[in-house]
């Protein structure tokens, strides 16, 4: 790129974070500019979903700033969550709705567009099936629920979107599809938080990677104009890393 | 700041999630069939017992009225009955009537205590003191309240959907007071057959503030538990400690300090014993003379003093029959020692009802309890002012017959009854001196005495509620955004 970097949209400064009694992130420091998808990457436990949860806010760190859009994250949670869009790890909505109640509830909390042509949409997009729309969540597959949660975080219309594993779970035609989709999003100036361990996947969307190991950053990767970071070269040092 | 149109949709998706579960429904459906049976049965006895002893008062009162003339010692002794007529909310609350008695037989020279009509004697505790609509809303409803609602915010705790809802930009406390706004809105329909209730008592002639009152502080008591459940809920990393701590509470303040409640109370302001106070009395009452015998000496003093005043030398000569004047003052001393053991038991009992109702603050439960009987005029004040009444019944028209007997009748007649049939003739006097029997009305305590009677403990239930709705606030602000707890 020759042109000055974007302003940064979602900065970690040098994050830390003790849960239960333990340090799970040590430090840690990036910074996602707008429009960029960022996926983080890392073992089990290393301290993925944490991160997230520290720019949701839901968890404080002990020492550090996590940041949107040059605000502090704890300085004003609500105002945080109007310009993010989250999806959980295990894409937790209610058993006892269908997929259309599901997002209307939740949109109409958001006081976003909850129109029933806005959902369906949103629900061609990601691939649900329309036959199983009417029926209850308690009787969907993983991927189907994947899916439904997807729907959600795009139907918020948000800037910023934060995704806990957003292709787990799905099918690998519906990966294609959630791929193109987020390049699009982030075409348009959306910026993405990813987290993934899906190594190829990831390096097909994103244009800057992170590699989370025990709570510490251990590596950084960029795609340089027109060539894509290299799969071969991150699953070299994440294998490096869990030596 | 509040934002009111999420907190509707959360309220009105709770109760779409009790809609769907079959536990929520079948626990509603239960207690609601419990709740009209109980208000239906109730107030169809109560009417029924009403209506009974209302007209069974005005036939007793016909009975004595019309006896055929006779000597008036015997009509004191053929005694007349009172009834109490149940208050119109006692189909909501009967309160201490069914133990307390509720026909009182009235006759000379002893206060009876109150009884039951003879139908109902074999019923332990009377016919409605089992599941009383009062009881139902004190005890079950909240029940109700704790199984439909006790996962409420534990249970979006426990699968995180509860982060989800606050991304959507949604402030805890609005999350909380939907879930809050919901469990009222049950509390708030459990509660419209109460209303009825209270509405027909108003149509039956009870004061309209009492009735409104007397809801109102249903409503106050079910927003308690409405808090408390929603606070535990808030507090509890899972359904299932929100659950067993709300079952804890109940069994604390429902049952185990209401029993504390009355122990503390026998023990600390106990009663005499009913056989101890029958031989008190039968001791000092020795000292009193027997009034049915003008030669005791007991009424030496009185003998001499009305010979002097008549200035004559024999109670023959009197122009007032001596016999009646001894059955006169021998009863007003009687009466004046009952009425002080009476006074004795009143005061004991209205004690162990005053620590009972100190144990109120610290259970809504209690609070409601006595705001319930005090508003609804069936706690033991009102059964003192009924005994009251039926004494000063029982007294005037005791007096007014000793009257007759000493006014009315010779003294010569009076003593020569028994060996001669004239005398014995001219001792029945006529019948109409049994008019002097008074009406049996009673005034329950006033409005203004009810409704201040029960302020205390109305001022305790909505301190309970806010209490408890101040702990759940906190516990939003604290728990909601952390994940760890
Ligand atoms: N609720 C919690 N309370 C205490 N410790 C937690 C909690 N959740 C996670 N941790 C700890 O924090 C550390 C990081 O967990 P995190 O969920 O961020 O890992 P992750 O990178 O997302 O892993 P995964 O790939 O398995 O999802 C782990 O050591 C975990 O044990
Ligand atoms: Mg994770």
């Amino acid at each position: 790129m020759n042109s000055s970097p974007p302003k940064p949209v979602l900065t970690a400064e040098s994050l830390t974070v003790d849960r239960g009694g333990h340090q799970v992130l040590s430090g840690v420091e990036f910074s996602i500019a707008q429009g960029e998808i960022f996926a983080l990457l890392g073992g089990n436990g290393a301290g993925k979903s944490t991160t997230l949860l520290t720019f949701l806010g839901f968890v404080t760190p002990t020492s550090g700033v996590a940041r949107v859009n040059g605000q502090s994250v704890h300085e004003d949670i609500k105002a945080i969550h109007k310009q993010v869009a989250y999806l959980p790890e295990a894409a937790n909505l209610y058993p006892h709705l269908n997929a259309r109640e599901n997002l209307d509830y939740f949109l109409s909390l958001a006081k976003a567009d909850n129109s029933r042509a806005r959902i369906d949409s949103a629900l061609d997009m990601v691939g649900l099936a329309a036959s199983a729309r009417d029926r209850r969540l308690e009787a969907y597959s993983k991927g189907m629920r994947q899916k439904v949660g997807i729907a959600l975080a795009i139907l918020r219309d948000a800037p910023i979107l934060l995704l806990d594993e957003p292709t787990s779970g799905l099918d690998p035609v519906a990966i294609d599809e959630f791929n193109s989709l987020v390049v699009a999003l982030a075409g348009e100036g959306t910026t993405v938080l990813m987290v993934t361990h899906d190594v190829y996947g990831a390096c097909q969307v994103a244009r800057h990677i992170g590699l989370l190991q025990k709570g510490q950053m251990v590596g950084d990767f960029r795609a340089s104009a027109g060539n894509p970071i290299s799969a071969d070269e991150v699953h070299r040092k994440f294998t490096e890393s869990h030596l | 700041m509040m934002d009111k149109a999420a907190v509707v949709r959360i309220a009105r998706e709770e109760w779409r999630f009790w809609l769907r579960s079959r536990t929520a429904v079948a626990a509603a459906a239960v207690v609601f069939i419990l709740v009209i049976t109980s208000l239906v049965s109730t107030a169809i006895r109560i009417e029924t017992e009403r209506e009974a002893r209302l007209q069974l008062q005005a036939i007793a009162e016909e009975t004595f009225r019309s006896q055929p003339a006779r000597h008036p010692h015997r009509m004191i002794h053929y005694g007349h009955y009172v009834f109490r007529a149940p208050a119109p909310l006692a189909t909501a609350d009967p309160g201490v009537d069914p133990y307390t008695g509720t026909v009182m037989f009235l006759e000379g020279h002893k206060q009876n205590s109150a009884t039951f009509s003879p139908r109902y004697t074999q019923a332990d505790a009377g016919p409605y003191a089992f599941l009383s609509p009062a009881l139902t809303y004190q005890l079950l409803v909240p029940l109700l309240l704790i199984v439909v609602g006790f996962a409420c915010l534990a249970r979006e705790r426990e699968t995180r959907t509860d982060q989800l809802v606050f991304t959507m930009a949604v402030n805890p406390g609005s999350f909380w007071l939907g879930k809050s706004l919901a469990l009222a809105a049950l509390a708030f329909a459990t509660l419209v057959p109460l209303g009825f209730v209270a509405g027909n008592a108003w149509l039956q002639g009870e004061n309209g503030w009492i009735a409104l009152t007397f809801w109102l502080g249903y409503a106050v008591y079910l927003l308690c538990w409405v808090f408390l459940i929603t606070a535990c809920s808030v507090w509890s990393k899972r359904a299932s400690t929100s659950l067993l701590a709300l079952l804890a509470c109940w069994m604390v303040l429902n049952v185990l300090l209401p029993r504390i409640a009355s122990s503390a109370a026998d023990a600390w302001a106990p009663l005499a014993g009913k056989v101890q106070s029958d031989l008190e009395i039968a001791r000092e009452l020795r000292d009193v003379g027997d009034g049915h015998n003008a030669n005791d000496p007991s009424f030496a003093k009185l003998r001499a003093q009305l010979l002097a005043q008549y200035d004559v030398s024999s109670v023959e000569e009197l122009p007032i029959n001596f016999r009646g004047v001894v059955a006169e003052a021998a009863e007003e001393e009687l009466t004046e020692t009952l009425n002080r053991f009476a006074d004795r038991r009143f005061d004991q009992e209205l004690a162990q009802a005053e620590l009972a109702n100190a144990f109120s603050l610290l259970s809504p439960y209690l609070a409601l309890k006595s705001f319930s009987i005090t508003t609804a005029s069936t706690n033991i004040g009102q059964h003192h002012l009924f005994l009251r009444s039926a004494e000063a019944l029982r007294f005037s028209f005791v007096q007014s017959l000793n009257k007759v007997h000493a006014e009315v009748l010779t003294y010569a007649d009076d003593v020569n009854r028994s060996v001669d049939q004239q005398s014995e003739q001219r001792t029945r006097v006529d019948a109409h001196h049994w008019r002097v029997l008074e009406d049996f009305d009673w005034e329950p305590a006033s409005v203004s005495d009810r409704l201040s009677g029960s302020l205390p403990f109305f001022g305790m239930l909505l301190m309970w509620a806010l209490a408890a709705s101040i702990l759940g606030w906190i516990g939003t602000s604290r728990g909601a955004w952390s994940q760890d707890g």
